[in-house]
């Protein structure tokens, strides 16, 4: 069986999208299945049309720095990360998990998720999840 | 002899290595290819996706900032 390891991100940064994005699809081509835990702020990266910012800049620049980082990404052959996420998604190797509860605590409603996500679950569900594996927050 | 060579220059991580993913998914056991990068990461990078996914990595040269990887599908 492929080794696990399960993610948990709470933050809405680019650098939290661009690591659980770096991550994931690594992990596809390394055949390591990657579960993704979206809480609290995270559950943002998981909305459609939300543009993550940069959480490390001053805040006058944070759009504009994920612009920079995006376009600097592009460069290194990084051109269409969600692109390359759906890839992983659709190869079974990378999962998106909405937090069911932080989603109601955060107003957050079902048709808000992106398509590529899996239902919402529970902590019970991820930590059954995490059991046999290796958990890293994000 | 490789059956083609892949140029990964100008790549970052994690292209490199998931571009050579895609490329050993198309070929038959033993067939040999060459990657080429110039990302300092992908030396240690591409023999770990190797070690993890099974083929092997027949030879690593550097000629220069060039790395380059003969890898054979398992």
């Amino acid at each position: 069986m492929a080794e696990t390891i399960n993610y948990i991100v709470k933050d809405k940064s680019f650098e939290k999208f661009a690591m659980m994005m770096l991550l994931g699809t690594t992990g596809d081509a390394m055949d390591i299945h990657s579960n993704f835990f979206f809480t609290f702020w995270g559950l943002n990266l998981l909305t459609k049309k939300f543009k993550p910012k940069v959480a490390g800049m001053p805040t006058p620049m944070k759009g504009m720095g994920a612009k920079i980082f995006r376009k600097r990404m592009a460069k290194f052959g990084i051109e269409d990360p969600m692109g390359m996420i759906k890839d992983a998604v659709e190869n079974g190797n990378m999962k998106l998990f909405p937090c069911q509860m932080t989603m109601d605590l955060m107003k957050i409603k079902a048709e808000d998720i992106i398509d590529i996500a899996e239902e919402p679950v529970g902590a019970a569900t991820f930590l059954e999840m995490c059991a046999d594996g290796k958990i890293v927050s994000l | 002899m490789a059956v083609k060579t892949l140029d990964y220059s100008g790549l970052k991580c994690p292209m490199p290595v998931l571009k050579t993913k895609k490329e050993l998914k198309n070929l038959t056991s033993g067939q040999v290819i060459e990657v080429i990068s110039d990302d300092v990461g992908a030396k240690k990078d591409i023999p770990a996706l190797l070690n993890k996914i099974g083929d092997e990595l027949v030879e690593l040269k550097e000629e220069g900032s060039k790395l380059i990887f003969i890898i054979k599908k398992a």
